[in-house]
């Protein structure tokens, strides 16, 4: 048997929903749904759902995001120090 | 005039031996320009750092280096001890100080260099020396585990030790009766080790260090193995080879190794187990 | 010197946590609260605050509350820890407090209160499980809990529970059976601080919403977040470059290529590697961006230091 494997089917149908309801884009207004609630939302077993939800979060983005995200703290960080601590030399020229 | 209250060295060396250091040096910040690369140096982490705060302890017991199963020192490693007591100084600087206080992460920028050498932080404090075999020794309690705090704060250093531990005189002696010492001999580079040197007057004049093979040995079962196994795995066309990659001896060690990374960072001892110098003077039954 | 307030304060369980390792015995006089909150911040938090249970059940789905985990459950008691020291905000490097690691002085703080309220009350008590298990889902919420128990409250930077006096915390709790008055939530947020009050009139934004627009967005209104929101998935491709994550990223990409050597690239390469080093040094890379807190004013003053 194995260990439970979702059908790429029933993933690629339901994933944007169980992203939209769960925590992953958040409000401060309104909680996420749990996946008992979004289970019962779109009539589905809370497994399924968890496993959907498991899933969709490493979909999200690319792997490329994870590229973008060390280039942004750096710069971020650099920008940062240059600013606070007054030295301009701490920023990165364009040859990095 | 000293904007640190009297006694603050010394009150923060005590607090250091308490919280569980063997040894607590300090290093002159600026020290560290003349040997390290730049973006490697204190200042380069800590802007406007002054001094470097160094402890050295964590280290192996009696009873581990005489233990016979190499699985003792592989697996139940020591050296994230030190590491808290790293951690609680540069929050005592902070908060009985108020100055900046880092702790020199332990881990790498990227591959295996470090973002501060915690070895020749150690040295620059006077809490050690280097060896022929590479670690750095400290004459008294021998081979420790090192962590550093880089600070704003002016405390007073220390001077470098003036009495190195290695080489010790037995390894003078032995250089002298057969040209190689005992973690020369034990791991040697010209018989597939990672060591070569020499001995001048007592002295070591030369010495030579296989970084890459060293890491075989040290880091045996953690990431590289890992790549190794995958990288096999990935290339075995065969299913049921595959699975014997997967499902192997060395494979599970190294999956727990890596879970279990905070003992298990260090697994060869070999040069350190034969030192004379590297096990501390204190003598047990 | 860098120093808390000392004696009683307008918030629960603020006041500065000495350092000490020699744990000093609650006075016989204490209530039971403050006896319980001193042995948590002798132990290392910087503030200790209490939740009843009840308070979580309007906010928390069934499944998650405190009394599913532990039945008859009272009260939740919280500590928050301090992060990355002053002087690691100052380093121009990211990568140093991408691996900086922390010593969770707020879980030995619940470790702490856990044993003295079995010892001394003789009542259940256990350390609250925060860490996720299905997912990026935790089996409770710390972030609610610490709002619950007065020690902060919600920001626009990630909706990170921002403590009025310190900022930026790393929060652990323990349930217990054992009844206990609770602290109130915090009447003032502490975000908005008012210098993002002031920048959000001259500019339309705040230094959290400008550092990274990526993952945050929001809009003040009378001086309070009138919107939020927050992508935590792309956060989290920053707060966890290296980790979980990006291990299964990159080993989907090496699994999927055909040709031997890239593969062998990819599974040798700088990004695999630390991503390995991650998992295996989890504690030291915790959280690996700070730039929303980096910039955020609140608790500002305590890293300003010599």
């Amino acid at each position: 048997m194995g260990i439970f494997r979702l059908d790429p089917e029933t993933y690629r149908r339901h994933k944007d929903d169980v992203l939209r309801l769960c925590n992953s884009f958040q409000r401060i207004d309104r909680r996420g749904l749990s996946d008992a609630e979004i289970a019962v939302e779109l009539g589905l077993p809370e497994r399924v759902v968890t496993e959907i939800r498991c899933v969709a979060e490493r979909d999200c983005y690319p792997l490329d995001e994870w590229e973008k995200a060390i280039e942004f703290k750096d710069q971020a960080c650099r920008e940062w120090a240059a600013l606070a601590l007054k030295r301009p030399d701490l920023k990165r020229g364009p040859d990095g | 005039m000293s904007e640190l209250p009297p006694g603050a060295t010394a009150a923060l060396k005590s607090a250091a031996l308490k919280a569980g250091a063997a040894v607590c040096g300090i290093a002159d910040a600026r020290a560290f320009d003349e040997h390290a690369p730049p973006r490697h140096r204190p200042a380069d982490l800590l802007p406007g750092a002054r001094s470097v705060v160094v402890v050295g302890g964590a280290q192996p017991r009696a009873g581990d280096w005489a233990a016979t199963s190499r699985a003792v020192l592989e697996t139940m490693g020591t050296t994230e001890r030190i590491q808290s007591v790293g951690r609680r100084l540069a929050q005592l600087i902070e908060s009985e100080l108020g100055y900046y206080a880092l702790f020199v992460p332990p881990g790498t920028a990227s591959g295996d260099t470090p973002f501060l050498s915690l070895m020749l932080a150690a040295e620059l404090a006077g809490v050690g020396s280097r060896s022929l075999a590479g670690p750095v020794l400290n004459s008294e309690h021998g081979f420790l585990y090192w962590s550093a705090v880089i600070t704003t704060a002016p405390l007073e250093v220390d001077g470098r030790e003036v009495e190195a531990a290695c080489p010790a005189p037995a390894c003078r002696e032995m250089w002298e009766r057969e040209a190689t010492t005992p973690c020369l001999e034990v791991c040697p580079a010209s018989r597939g080790g990672c060591l070569d040197g020499r001995l001048e007057s007592g002295r070591a004049v030369r010495t030579f260090y296989d970084a890459p093979r060293c890491h075989t040995r040290v880091h045996t079962h953690w990431i590289g193995g890992f790549q190794k196994v995958l990288e096999e795995a990935l290339n075995e066309p065969d299913k049921d080879k595959r699975k014997m990659l997967l499902y192997g001896d060395f494979f599970t060690r190294t999956l727990w190794a890596v879970t279990y990374s905070s003992t298990n960072v260090a697994q060869c001892f070999e040069c350190m187990r034969v030192c004379p110098a590297a096990h501390g003077k204190k003598e047990l039954h | 010197m860098a120093r808390g307030p000392e004696g009683p304060a307008a918030l629960a369980g603020v006041r500065r946590a000495p350092y000490a390792p020699d744990v000093a015995t609650p006075a016989a006089s204490a209530t039971r609260e403050e006896s319980i909150k001193a042995v948590g911040l002798e132990a290392g938090a910087r503030v200790v605050g209490i939740a009843t249970v009840e308070a979580f059940r309007e906010r928390v789905p069934e499944g998650y509350r405190p009394d599913d985990i532990l039945p008859g459950a009272r009260s939740v008691v919280v500590a928050g820890g301090d992060g990355p020291t002053a002087g690691a905000w100052r380093c121009p490097d990211h990568r140093v407090m991408e691996i900086t690691g922390y010593d969770l002085r707020e879980n030995v703080a619940v470790h702490a209160m856990c044993d003295h309220i079995e010892r001394a009350y003789r009542h259940h008590a256990i350390q609250a499980p925060s860490l996720p298990v299905h997912g990026h889902a935790p089996p409770m919420s710390m972030m609610l809990a610490a709002e619950l128990a007065g020690l902060g409250t919600r920001s626009f930077a990630a909706h990170i529970i921002l403590n009025p006096e310190y900022g930026l915390l790393y929060y652990a709790a323990l349930i217990t059976t054992l009844p206990l008055a609770p602290d109130p939530p915090l009447d003032r947020p502490a975000c908005p601080h008012p210098g993002c009050v002031a920048m959000y009139k001259r500019i339309g934004t705040t230094p959290c919403l400008r550092v990274c627009p990526a993952c945050l967005s929001g809009t003040v209104k009378d001086g309070a977040i009138a919107t939020s929101t927050y992508d935590r998935e792309r956060c989290h491709s920053r707060a966890q470059t290296y980790g979980i994550g990006s291990f299964q990223k990159a080993l989907h990409e090496i699994v999927n290529e055909d040709d031997p050597a890239r593969r062998r690239t990819m599974i040798y390469s700088d990004f695999f590697t630390k991503s390995l080093e991650a998992l295996g040094f989890y504690r030291d890379s915790i959280a690996q961006c700070f730039e929303c807190m980096r910039v955020c004013p609140v608790g500002r003053k305590h890293r300003k230091l010599r």
